[in-house]
């Protein structure tokens, strides 16, 4: 294989909710089917070293806030490292809980989990009103996104660019109209469904700037037969646009 | 005078359901509590006996129709919500549709499945004597939000009855905590059964300290003999156990010394079977005829339910990845050739989010017996996504289940599993029963 990509799982064991592996699964196997090699590395909570120099895309997805609280502490020993990561372009994708933790704080009535200060935003909980269902974004870049939302943070993205305008569902807060970041090759966002099978545009994106950064040479990725993902992403844009 | 007329409006929209065909579990209590609000606070004076709640996420309506069954082979009179409508209106509905026009009955116990997160409101009006927990796995969360949440439901609930004695799954860390400081009975499965495979594991941190657990074995999800790595809480003392388990021939195994042999299927049958088990031996009933207490139970609709068509055909509820991860090690137990159809829809009742379905192992269906795979249910696509990046070959994918089950039914393998979730169920059962009528038409 000429060309293979290191994606790192942080803490599948403590942020595992709502089958966000899928988004595993996505970028590894649309690598494979195009020949490009895929090495899947899992850093769990007993692990000790993360490899932020061989890794292409990074992967963090969500859980619960007793999870939440425990990865902000393990990740506090990396915050250099992975700033350095972003502001040099890696690759990275956030989920829910994760994406929370790229900003400055979490608060819930109970307390306050420190971010990783990597984004200029803030997340405030609503526990009682969570904003919940499926969620249609349209994005300049990635055209329409379909996924399903379930959170109660509020975040608020300051002067960031959002992933995408909100065509149905909440978004950041319920009422800014915008859902997400995208900040260099980081996106955040509250969406799972899992988010990457069912939007392989965007999924192609992550692995194309991922390539690109570490092969200088690297045009561009070969096209895939996407009829089922497109049907799959289709049939929420059809039954639960507004 | 009020709790008359609620009792006669609720047997009247009980009446007006039937005329228009529909079995009404839960409109005619929601009719009466409207006209009578404390309707079962009043009626239940009419059971001499216990009440029995039998609460979970998985198991409720078996166990629940287990204890129904054993309580009536015992010669007792017995309430029981045994369709399945578990919130407050169903369970005011059996009480409506047992009374007579004078708005009395008699009845020696009550057994009720209720929801999780309904069972707070629920014991507003009735106190039980007994609760049993099943397990308490990740459901639904567009629903229940995060598991936590429905812990802290079913723990509130509890506490509104302070003198119930419980019944708690003790292999699952998530439910035995429900135990600390009460009057409370564990029952578990006390040795390994099955493969130690690496599916999902909700609860794998500890409920006290939130350090990992470690297992001596486990059963499935986060059920099995746990300990935790940093501080004291570990699986309690077990009082009622299995041992000695077999899932050959449907299932064999003792409890406390007492061979039991059901000629049901899965795994999962086991706690659901210890639950009934334990209660019954702590209501006082003889346990060497326990075997005898459940002859008369017939599995409800959809729990690995055979159906002949000329070919065996097994239809299968599961909801959860907990659920679907059981009902998947159930198929993997028969060893004939197989089709393999599983549906899944996406309304309110069964969660509107899909992304559970890749927290269940699919790919433990691609054994050498697995033949063909049909994908079915409004969810069809995120269905069959799941598949394709598991790489395995599916070979249908439709909305129409009767398509799918007449093309399985043309396929050279020995029996077709369909396993589906809530909403799917109905309309699968109905085709299936259809088929199975024109099929005895023809002969």
């Amino acid at each position: 294989m000429e060309y293979s990509l290191n994606i790192v799982h942080l803490y599948p064991d403590l942020l595992n909710l709502y089958g966000d592996k899928g988004n595993m699964e996505a970028l590894k196997m649309r690598l494979l089917w195009r020949n490009i090699g895929a090495n899947i590395i899992d850093i769990t909570a007993s692990e000790n070293k993360i490899d932020f120099e061989n890794a292409d895309i990074i992967f963090l997805g969500g859980g619960a806030d007793r999870e939440m609280e425990t990865v902000s502490n393990l990740l506090s020993a990396y915050k250099e490292e992975l700033k350095t990561y972003i502001e040099n372009d890696g690759a990275m994708l956030c989920v829910c809980g994760g994406y929370q933790l790229m900003g400055k704080y979490y608060k819930t009535s109970q307390n306050e989990i420190a971010g990783m200060e990597i984004l200029d935003i803030t997340t405030v909980s609503d526990e009682k009103n969570r904003l919940i269902g499926n969620v249609i974004l349209e994005s300049d870049e990635f055209g329409k996104i379909a996924g399903f939302e379930n959170h109660g943070g509020r975040t608020d993205i300051k002067n960031h660019t959002p992933l995408g305008k909100v065509l149905a569902g909440h978004g950041n807060d319920g009422e800014s109209g915008f859902e997400g970041v995208i900040y260099k090759n980081l996106i955040g966002t509250y969406l799972h469904g899992p988010l990457l099978p069912k939007n392989p545009v965007l999924c192609d994106s992550i692995l194309e700037r991922a390539l690109k950064r570490k092969y200088e040479g690297f045009s561009s990725l070969a096209p895939l037969d996407d009829t089922l993902e497109d049907k799959a992403r289709n049939y929420i844009i059809e039954n639960f646009s507004i | 005078m009020r709790l008359i007329l609620a009792v006669w409006a609720a047997k009247m929209a009980s009446l007006l359901g039937k005329i228009m065909g529909k079995k009404s579990s839960s409109t005619p209590g929601a009719v009466a509590l409207k006209i009578c609000p404390d309707m079962i606070k009043r009626l239940k004076k009419n059971i001499t006996g216990k009440v029995i709640v039998t609460c979970g996420t998985n198991g409720k309506t078996t166990t629940n129709n287990l204890v129904y069954a054993s309580l009536l082979k015992c010669g007792h009179s017995v309430l029981c919500n045994t369709l399945g409508a578990n919130m407050l209106s169903g369970v005011a509905t059996v009480f409506s549709d047992s009374c007579n026009l004078f708005g009395k009955f008699k009845a020696d116990y009550a057994c009720f499945e209720i929801d999780e997160a309904f069972a707070v409101k629920v014991f507003d009006h009735i106190t039980p004597d007994y609760i049993i927990v099943t397990n308490l796995f990740r459901d639904q969360l567009d629903r229940y939000g995060e598991l936590e949440t429905t812990v802290k439901l079913v723990k509130s609930a509890i506490d509104k009855a302070p003198n119930a004695k419980l019944i708690l799954n003790g292999d699952d860390p998530i439910t035995a905590q429900l135990g600390k400081g009460r009057d409370a009975s564990y029952f578990g499965i006390s040795e390994q059964v099955l493969s130690q495979n690496s599916e999902t594991r909700d609860g794998q941190f500890c409920t006290v300290c939130g350090a990992p657990l470690s297992y001596n074995y486990y059963h499935y999800g986060q059920l099995g003999d746990y300990c935790c790595t940093n501080c004291e809480n570990k699986r309690n003392k077990i009082d009622f156990e299995a041992k000695d388990v077999s899932l050959e021939n449907g299932l064999s195994f003792t409890v406390n010394g007492n061979q039991v042999n059901l000629n049901y299927r899965g795994f999962y049958n086991i706690y659901n079977v210890l639950a009934v088990f334990s209660l019954m031996s702590l209501l006082g009933t003889k346990s060497e005829n326990f075997n005898n207490l459940l002859s008369d139970y017939k599995p409800q609709i959809g729990r690995m339910e055979e159906i002949d068509l000329g070919k065996s055909v097994i239809l299968n509820l599961a909801k959860n990845p907990a659920g679907f991860n059981q009902a998947i090690e159930t198929v993997l137990t028969d060893k004939r050739k197989k089709d393999i159809i599983i549906a899944v829809n996406a309304e309110p009742s069964d969660g509107m989010d899909v992304s559970w379905l890749w927290d269940v192992d699919f790919e433990r269906l691609n054994d050498e017996t697995f033949n063909t795979l049909s994908i079915s249910g409004k969810r069809a696509y995120d269905l069959a996504l799941r598949f394709k990046y598991s790489g395995i070959k599916i070979d249908k994918i439709t909305f129409d289940m009767k398509e799918s089950i007449l093309s399985c039914l043309e396929t050279d393998s020995e029996v077709c599993y369909v396993l589906v979730n809530y909403t799917a169920l109905f309309g699968t059962q109905n085709i299936l029963l259809g088929l199975k009528g024109e099929k005895e038409e023809k002969k």
